[in-house]
């Protein structure tokens, strides 16, 4: 049964292609098969002044049987193409992890038995180099993560034809940002700005504390680490419905880090950097001085390990933080040794954050 | 006030001076009354049940050790004459409600006249043996032991029937009496033609019954015992017979070791005792010091006879008029000179041949369960030979505790060998315990595996499905090593005789043969291991190719079968191409020492017709058959090396 989407045909037919090519090298051509993709990782990954964010290199990777040793990869590959195919063919969606489960197979006989998969990693990888093949997000071809990002304030969106306000007047809970983005469409926003905080905990103190209706603001969070639907929805908040963005992380080189992957992407995700970057959001906290400026109290600052130094120090020489403003915080961050989470404003008060430090902050930012 | 406490303070001194009067003298009296010490000789045969971990027969072991004396013996009387062994060992239950086992063995040695039998069998330190030579029993004890144990726990007696050269055979049934040492001859007669147990010129058997348990571990161990004792004795014929079955070591050669002489001991090993031993040998004869120095001790010219009885200080007169106070003069000047280095006749190596022979075609006893045969026997013993692809072979002799002392080392690699495995064996006889303190453990793990041109890396990758554990790569290769310690005093590293501890320099010959054999057989294998990463390459296709056709399949319209078998030949295309460019740049390298190994494995297989024959019999399945490649630099027998020349040498192994 031929698929209905216009989008799901255009997969299936290059994974057909793909397939083709294979079966023709090895019986016309008699030779190895392999697929070439671009290269995935920190060495072809640059930094594009023009865009201002990160973009995948030129290079690329033969992956094929012609070496012992990516034979397992090769036909990983080529379950996974064929697995998303029957998906599409089957109008169904899933999960990387319902993938993952759905490719689960042993390899070898008796003696040599191992697992087709050594782990989700490896399937997740496994989609990832069909999105490179196809050059479609696997958001596209119903491939889908689990929700983890939330919002909360004046927006209103469209899921699967389900209109849902997330203006939740109770102020008791957000609304998950569901991954499968096809299925979502923002209908209107009414807020002022949009304000991207690290975690869930946090997120959940601001919106009690009524900060969402003082200020007209939406809030939003990643749950740490952002998925592609939580940056997506920042990205068109900020690009289609022209609203500013702040980001607030806590002050180490970690809660750092996640706040870039909003505004100038990953190293993971550099070939998906222009559907998922922000570049025109603002980091504004928490600032490695505002532990001092805000007299954090020293119980409530943690001592910094090796890997937070050695990735501050990384993080000094990227082109993308070179402004005086952020090499001042990082000398200050290398020369103290201590690291602070945006919880920590508890300890002046639970309301300390939502009513001192954000209107503070967003004050001097301008924004309102 | 002040009196008052004077007063106290001599009374107390009075009270305690008092009473460690008291005390004393009381402890005193019982000491003298009480506890008389009685002093009383007690016979060797009482001393050895009583202490009979020091000879190693303790609970689990009996029937281990049993075994292991019963075989040290038979093989120690073939070799004396140089007659090929052909040994039946026979352990079975007797009475199991009473832990009651019958061992037996017998042999085709020199026998025992029968007017020495009793004593032979019974009486405790009695030996042949007492001679400076390297022999695998030295104490006079096992064979007794069993005997007094027999003795002590039940009712049978030793049977023995014995044929010594020039007379007929002998029957005996003998017990121990513990109490005095002496043994207790049942009866004794000489066997009809009828009911003869020595079928040839001369033979040995012995039959006894011990209370004994035997666990699955011991028994595991005497297999593993007679399995290692046959790979350094491929010339003997072993049977071993049990209630699980019959195996058979078969021969593999009818070469023989040298037998061992019997040498005069080496000067610079004397002490009062060898001294007077040697003077009291020549009591009667009138001969003087100097004639007893020249004819007792090996490496001591008329010269320097005379240069040390004059250095010692001491007048000639007859040999047996010295006192001890002039006699150890001498030993000490003996200490202080410089005589050559001893000779190693009275050593006996197995000899590069014989161990080739034994590592070439090794024994291993299976014990198989049949699931369907619930009946009595529930294991099968089987034996099993194990080919291995290639083996090396390479020895040194040395100086260790004043002894010369021989360290022989082989190598056995890949075929039917799965999986690591270390043999060691002192005189011959197999070190099954206390493996993780012998010095071999140290030398395997100090030994770098990069001399065979081959990474850890590399290693760890190509067999990561082994079983192994290890941290050591050494132990994921399919590799056997086998070091065998020759010496008239082997370094234990405890009384049972179980682990040989890093004396003097033994650890650093040891490091020099095993180097020596990495470097030999690094050529051989790294082709093994190219060989083997290819397999596991194919294996990979084979294993994978399935999934890529059929995600291909059933994606596209595609003949499944002709898209497999291309896929199949492109792949053995590939992997067949990299051998291809292997070999051709091997044999470019080295094409002469290539040819040169080929004469040599052909004279090799010649000079074995036993093992020709061996391996053409059906009754052993060998799965692969592969050349047994051998690699040998030296053409002379290394063994045959003395002392003399390997001093010579030194400089250069040091470098090694």
């Amino acid at each position: 049964m031929p698929a209905k989407d216009k989008k799901h045909r255009e997969v299936i037919s290059k994974i057909k292609v793909i397939m083709k090519r294979v079966s023709d090298d090895v019986i016309l051509n008699q030779a190895m098969p392999s697929l070439e993709l671009p290269k995935i990782g920190y060495d072809n990954t640059i930094w594009s002044e023009e865009k201002r964010m990160l973009a995948i290199g030129n290079k690329t990777i033969m992956v094929g049987p012609h070496n012992a040793k990516k034979i397992p990869t090769f036909s990983q590959y080529l379950v996974m193409a064929n697995a998303i195919r029957r998906l599409l063919d089957e109008e169904m969606e899933s999960t990387i992890r319902g993938m993952y489960y759905a490719t689960l197979s042993t390899v070898g006989d008796e003696k040599n038995k191992q697992k087709f998969w050594n782990g989700q990693e490896d399937s997740d990888d496994a989609i990832k180099a069909i999105e490179l093949m196809t050059n479609v997000p696997r958001e596209e071809f119903s491939v889908t993560s689990k929700p983890k990002g939330m919002i909360s304030g004046p927006i209103s969106l469209l899921v699967g034809g389900d209109l849902i306000d997330c203006n939740l007047g109770s102020r008791a809970t957000s609304q998950l940002i569901p991954t499968n983005i096809r299925d979502l469409e923002i209908v209107d926003v009414k807020a002022d700005f949009v304000m991207v905080v690290e975690k869930d905990t946090v997120l959940n103190n601001i919106r009690k504390s009524g900060f969402i209706q003082k200020y007209n603001a939406i809030l939003l969070t990643g749950s740490g680490e952002p998925d592609r639907a939580t940056r997506m929805m920042v990205k068109t908040l900020n690009e289609r419905w022209k609203k500013p963005v702040v980001i607030f992380a806590d002050a180490d080189p970690w809660g750092l880090g996640i706040a870039l992957r909003y505004k100038i992407g990953s190293e993971s995700l550099s070939y998906d950097s222009d559907r998922l970057v922000t570049p025109d959001a603002k980091v504004l906290g928490m600032m490695f001085s505002d532990i001092y400026d805000y007299n954090i109290p020293e119980v409530a600052r943690l001592a910094v390990t090796d890997e937070d130094l050695n990735r501050a120090n990384d993080m000094k020489k990227k082109p993308w933080l070179q402004d005086r403003k952020w090499k001042k915080e990082l000398n200050l961050f290398l020369e103290r040794k201590e690291k602070c989470e945006l919880d920590a404003f508890f300890k002046h008060g639970f309301k300390f954050l939502a009513d001192t430090y954000l209107p503070n902050k967003l004050r001097e930012a301008g924004v309102i | 006030m002040q009196n008052n406490l004077e007063c106290l303070k001599n009374k107390a001194t009075v009270e305690v001076v008092n009473d460690s009067n008291q005390v004393g003298s009381s402890s005193q009296i019982r000491s003298t009354h009480g506890n008389k010490v009685r002093y009383h000789r007690k016979a060797e045969s009482e001393f050895f049940v009583d202490n009979s971990a020091l000879a190693g027969f303790t609970g689990e072991r009996i029937l281990y050790m049993a075994v292991r004396e019963l075989l040290e013996n038979a093989l120690d009387s073939c070799e004396i004459s140089h007659i090929l062994p052909v040994i039946n060992l026979q352990l079975r239950i007797l009475d199991p409600d009473n832990d009651l086992w019958l061992i037996a063995c017998k042999d085709n040695g020199v026998g025992i006249p029968a007017d020495k039998v009793p004593v032979a069998v019974c009486s405790f330190l009695t030996s042949g043996k007492y001679v400076e030579k390297q022999q695998r029993g030295l104490f006079g004890v096992g064979l007794k032991m069993i005997a007094a144990f027999s003795t002590k726990d039940t009712d049978h007696p030793l049977r023995v029937w014995s044929k010594s050269q020039d007379e007929p055979e002998w029957y005996f049934d003998l017990r121990t009496d513990i109490g005095t040492n002496k043994p207790i001859v049942l009866s004794r007669r000489i066997i009809s033609q009828s009911e003869r147990e020595i079928d040839g010129e001369f033979g040995f058997k012995v039959e006894a019954v011990l209370r004994a348990r035997l666990s699955p571990v011991t028994r595991n161990k005497i297999y593993d015992y007679i399995s290692h004792t046959s790979v350094v004795n491929p010339y003997a014929i072993l049977t071993f017979e049990s209630d699980e079955g019959v195996v058979t070591f078969e021969r593999r050669t009818t070469a023989m070791p040298n037998p061992a002489k019997e040498v005069l001991p080496h000067p610079a090993d004397m002490d009062l005792k060898t001294l007077r031993k040697a003077i009291l040998n020549h009591e009667h004869q009138k001969t003087t010091l100097h004639g007893v120095l020249c004819s007792s001790f090996q490496k001591m010219s008329a010269e320097k006879a005379r240069e040390i009885i004059v250095r010692a200080g001491l007048e000639l007169k007859s040999a047996d008029k010295y006192n001890e106070h002039e006699l150890i003069h001498v030993v000490n000047i003996c200490k202080h000179t410089k005589f050559q280095s001893p000779n190693t006749e009275h050593l006996s190596p197995i000899g590069e041949k014989i161990l080739t022979a034994g590592m070439s075609s090794e024994y291993a006893v299976l014990v198989r369960k049949d699931p369907n045969d619930s009946s009595a026997p529930q294991t099968q013993l089987s034996a099993r030979v194990y080919k291995p692809s290639l083996t090396a072979y390479s020895s040194r002799a040395c100086v260790i505790n004043n002894r010369p002392t021989i360290v022989e080392c082989g190598i056995t690699y890949g075929g039917d060998i799965a999986s690591f495995k270390l043999y060691r064996f002192a005189n011959k006889i197999p070190l099954l315990y206390d493996e993780g303190s012998d010095v071999a453990r140290e030398v395997i793990s100090e030994v770098e595996i990069n001399k065979m041109g081959i990474s850890k890396k590399e290693v760890k990758e190509q067999f990561r499905n082994s079983e192994t554990r290890s941290e050591r790569a050494i132990e994921y290769l399919p590799i056997h090593i086998f070091f065998h310690i020759c010496s008239t005093k082997i370094p234990y590293k405890t009384a049972g005789k179980e682990s040989i501890a890093a004396e003097g320099d033994l650890k650093r010959y040891m490091k020099a043969c095993l180097s020596d054999l990495y470097r030999k057989v690094s050529a051989q294998i790294r082709r093994e291991m190219k060989i083997k990463e290819n397999e596991n390459k194919l294996r990979l296709y084979k294993h994978y190719i399935p999934f890529i056709v059929n995600a291909i399949a059933e994606s596209i319209k595609i003949d499944e079968k002709k898209l497999t078998s291309a896929f199949h030949l492109l792949a053995q295309k590939y992997v067949g191409n990299e051998l291809l460019i292997m070999a051709e740049s091997e044999s470019n390298t080295a094409a002469e020492p290539s040819n040169q190994n080929l004469t040599e494995i052909t004279t090799y297989e010649k000079s074995l017709p036993d093992l020709a024959k061996f391996k053409n019999k059906s009754k052993f399945e060998m799965s692969r058959k592969k050349t047994v490649s051998q690699v040998h630099r030296q053409k002379q027998d290394p063994v045959q090396v003395t002392l003399d020349r390997y001093k010579k040498s030194i400089p250069k192994s040091k470098r090694l």
